[in-house]
């Protein structure tokens, strides 16, 4: 009996080629709780830059010195430096060569971008060898193609105009690590995206863009209004329950991959499950995630409420009687601050007597 | 307890609320305010301390060095706490996991019952337990937890590796009243042949060699070797000397593996053994037989532990008034160390004993230690070799086991 031979397709398995189970996950729900994560991290650092205008940032004014295209573009930079975060997540999904490949390419693309209004391609007579000559005198002639280096300009503006995009990633860097983090499951890329945007924001100068640029650059003609208090602290609270919940559910993602994890059955992989077995395992994600989320709509309402009080609590106290309203610190940020640490300092006593600690050392 | 999340939270919080007061940015403060009031909020959230009842199932009670034990672990909530339980079951150091994890995380309902399972390897002999358990819970935010340890302990041993042996090793010459199948240096009925003699009246005609009668022209008979059994002493040297090299490659691990196959095939045989561990003091498991003895005899060999430095001379002195006249005793032991050998050993003889020594050779594991320089090792060596020549001199069989030998070729050129 002839023996049938198995030819190998020439064409490789998508599963050879790229990681895709890793993007989507083995539970719809992780892949759900990943685009929650990334919207939330896009609103909250949308709204991050509304009140720290990148122009107005030290960065800027230093920047722009040695680079002066230099346009940070809120709207530009926070989706872009997502997309960018997540191009380089899809990146390392693929594997081997391939992922190898990938870079190859990308680098002969961007080369042949920058450098296609320079170099002009003349391509000679005879481009392949061939008999050139007179008759009895014949001999093999080869006309290379010669490659002309004349517009150079041409060259230098599309350099300058990668150098400015790529130089959004400056201010873009929070949204791409963020990006990268939620989706890749990197914990250290999502407190270093945290851990960013607290640094530019502390960089931030109301209107100091004026001082060393002109309006025309700034975008605003003369100081704008500078926001009210009142306005500040609405809008750094929801800047702070922004970056809770962008925190909270970038880690549920991952936490919940964890979890997904323990819940199988001892010494099995994902692929060995039956569909009984996945469907189980989708059931408690389902039920841990919505009593998850339950917990964190209400801790979010509680916090807003708790926090409003916290940071108005020295208002009140500035109009009550006696003698604290002539303090003069009161009204001002100190006066937050000192009035919120002795409510969190009074929550803390209270803490002392209530919760599992407290029962465990009478047990 | 505060986690890495929650600190990393709170110091950023307070970053933010800082910052704000130097920079004179209201954003910052109110944006840190309420971060940190979400941090200082979750504290109070329900951390519950599970009240568990835990117990385990395992496959054995004992394991054989490298065997597998699958432990299943079950855990109980006994309150009506409810939540996410972390539970790890501590294992000895020495432990492999080979299958599942002894770390789990589960969701606990009240009076629910929860079990997982793993398994693991241990390559050293000893006594072990499993346990305590470590249990952590946490709130919904991971942001706090709270630990409580378990004390519940699943003790159990793990027995020297026995090994095969494909022949008997040694031979007595004390007859007993009852027969068993260990070979004498005596003639009497059993199966091993011994030699032919002539025919006398009485002899079984079941045991005439007709070969021989047909070559030789006169009824012949076989004589066959009296099989009985014996009591039998193992004797091993745990001193400290006996710990040099490391992990399983020791002279008291090749010792007690020698020892455990030893009385493994001697009890097998229906024969009486008894063990005697020399290191600080002398541990004794006395004389018997049977599947429990060996329980016994590997439970003993599990607690050796290389200590002490008792000579050969001392122990035997001690320990031959309690054995029986002619019995084989079977010295484990890498005779390092002790100038009181060729004494005991012509003291031994000389009361009518025979001593048979497995000694595995601690310069093996010197050398792979690159301890001894060349010089001295080789002078280890040949140290070594007068001693076993001596020993083998007074007529007794020594086995010059190396590291990577079986037990089965221990005796091999002795």
């Amino acid at each position: 009996m002839e023996e049938i031979e198995v030819k190998k397709s020439r064409i490789p398995n998508i599963k050879d080629i790229v990681n895709y189970k890793d993007f989507f996950g083995e539970y719809p729900l992780i892949f759900l709780i990943k685009i929650i994560s990334s919207l939330a991290l896009i609103y909250v650092i949308t709204e991050f830059y509304n009140y720290h205008n990148p122009v107005d940032s030290l960065i800027t004014k230093y920047v722009k010195k040695s680079l002066p295209g230099f346009i940070p573009n809120s709207k530009i930079f926070v989706l872009w430096g997502f997309i960018a975060g997540f191009v380089l997540y899809i990146f390392t999904l693929f594997k081997g060569k391939y992922k190898f490949l990938i870079l190859f390419l990308t680098i002969i693309l961007v080369g042949q971008y920058i450098s296609d209004p320079a170099l002009d391609w003349k391509v000679g007579e005879y481009v392949i060898p061939s008999k050139v000559g007179e008759e009895g005198a014949e001999k093999w002639a080869w006309k290379p193609i010669k490659i002309l280096y004349d517009d150079k300009e041409g060259s230098e503006k599309r350099i300058d105009d990668a150098t400015i995009r790529a130089s959004n990633l400056i201010f873009g860097s929070v949204p791409f690590l963020g990006g990268y983090g939620i989706w890749k499951r990197k914990g250290w890329a999502i407190a270093a995206s945290v851990g960013l945007a607290i640094i530019i924001g502390f960089l931030y100068t109301p209107n100091s863009c004026l001082e060393n640029f002109d309006s025309s650059y700034c975008g605003y003609e003369t100081e704008s209004k500078e926001k009210t208090w009142e306005e500040y602290l609405a809008g750094g609270v929801f800047i702070g329950l922004g970056l809770v919940i962008y925190i909270e559910l970038s880690y549920a993602a991952i936490k919940y991959e964890n979890y997904a994890e323990q819940f199988k059955p001892a010494g099995l992989d994902a692929s060995l499950l039956t569909d009984a077995q996945k469907k189980g395992v989708s059931r408690t994600l389902m039920t841990l995630f919505v009593s998850y989320l339950i917990n964190l709509g209400v801790m979010l309402i509680i916090t807003f409420a708790v926090a409003e009080i916290v940071i108005n609590i020295n208002d009140y106290l500035s109009q009550s009687d006696g003698r604290i309203q002539d303090s003069i610190e009161l009204n001002g940020p100190y006066g937050i601050v000192f009035t919120s640490l002795i409510f969190f300092m009074i929550l803390g006593f209270i803490r002392m007597f209530v919760g599992a600690d407290y029962q465990t050392e009478k047990n | 307890m505060w986690s890495k999340k929650a600190a990393a939270v709170a110091g950023g919080a307070l970053f933010l609320t800082l910052a704000g007061l130097i920079r004179l940015n209201y954003l910052f403060i109110s944006a840190g305010m309420v971060m940190l009031t979400f941090v200082v909020l979750s504290s109070f959230l329900d951390v519950w301390m599970p009240n568990v009842k835990i117990r385990r199932e395992t496959s054995s009670d004992n394991i054989f060095e490298d065997g597998d034990m699958n432990v299943r672990f079950i855990v109980k909530n006994r309150g009506l706490g409810i939540g996410f339980v972390e539970i790890y079951d501590q294992l000895p150091p020495q432990a492999r996991i080979t299958k599942g994890s002894n770390y789990t995380l589960l969701y606990m309902r009240p009076w629910q019952e929860v079990s997982f399972e793993y398994s693991l390897k241990l390559p050293l002999r000893g006594h072990y337990h499993l346990g305590p358990v470590k249990l952590r819970v946490k709130d919904a935010f991971d942001l706090f937890y709270n630990e409580k340890i378990e004390e519940s302990l699943h003790s159990f041993s793990v027995f020297p590796q026995i090994e095969v042996l494909e022949e008997q090793v040694i031979k007595s010459r004390a007859p007993k009243l009852l027969s068993g199948a260990m070979p004498l240096n005596v003639i009497g009925a059993g199966t091993e042949f011994y030699s032919l003699r002539e025919f006398v009246p009485g002899d079984s005609l079941r045991s005439v060699n007709w070969k021989a009668l047909a070559k030789k022209g006169k009824m012949m008979v076989n004589e066959t070797v009296r099989e009985d059994v014996m009591d039998v002493i193992l004797l091993v040297d745990a001193r400290e000397v006996s710990a040099v090299g490391g992990g399983k490659d020791t002279p008291l691990e090749m010792s007690c593996r020698a020892a455990a196959t030893y009385a493994k095939q001697l009890l097998d045989e229906r024969n009486n053994v008894a063990l005697m561990v020399y290191g600080e003091t002398v541990e004794r498991v006395d004389l018997d037989r049977g599947e429990h003895h060996l329980f016994k005899i590997l439970t003993s060999l599990s607690s050796a532990k290389p200590q002490g430095n008792l000579k050969l001379e001392i122990v035997l002195k001690d320990t031959l008034p309690y054995i029986p006249s002619g019995s084989p005793i079977i010295l484990f032991s890498s005779l390092d160390d002790d100038h009181t050998i060729s004494e005991a050993f012509t003291n031994t003889i000389s009361r009518g004993y025979t001593i048979t020594t497995v000694s595995p050779s601690s310069l093996d594991f010197e050398e792979r230690m690159k301890r001894i320089p060349a010089q001295p090792l080789l002078i280890a060596r040949i140290e070594r070799d007068n001693l076993i020549s001596e020993i083998r001199s007074f007529g007794m069989q020594v086995g010059d086991w190396k590291s990577d030998e079986a037990v089965n070729t221990a005796l091999q050129g002795g």
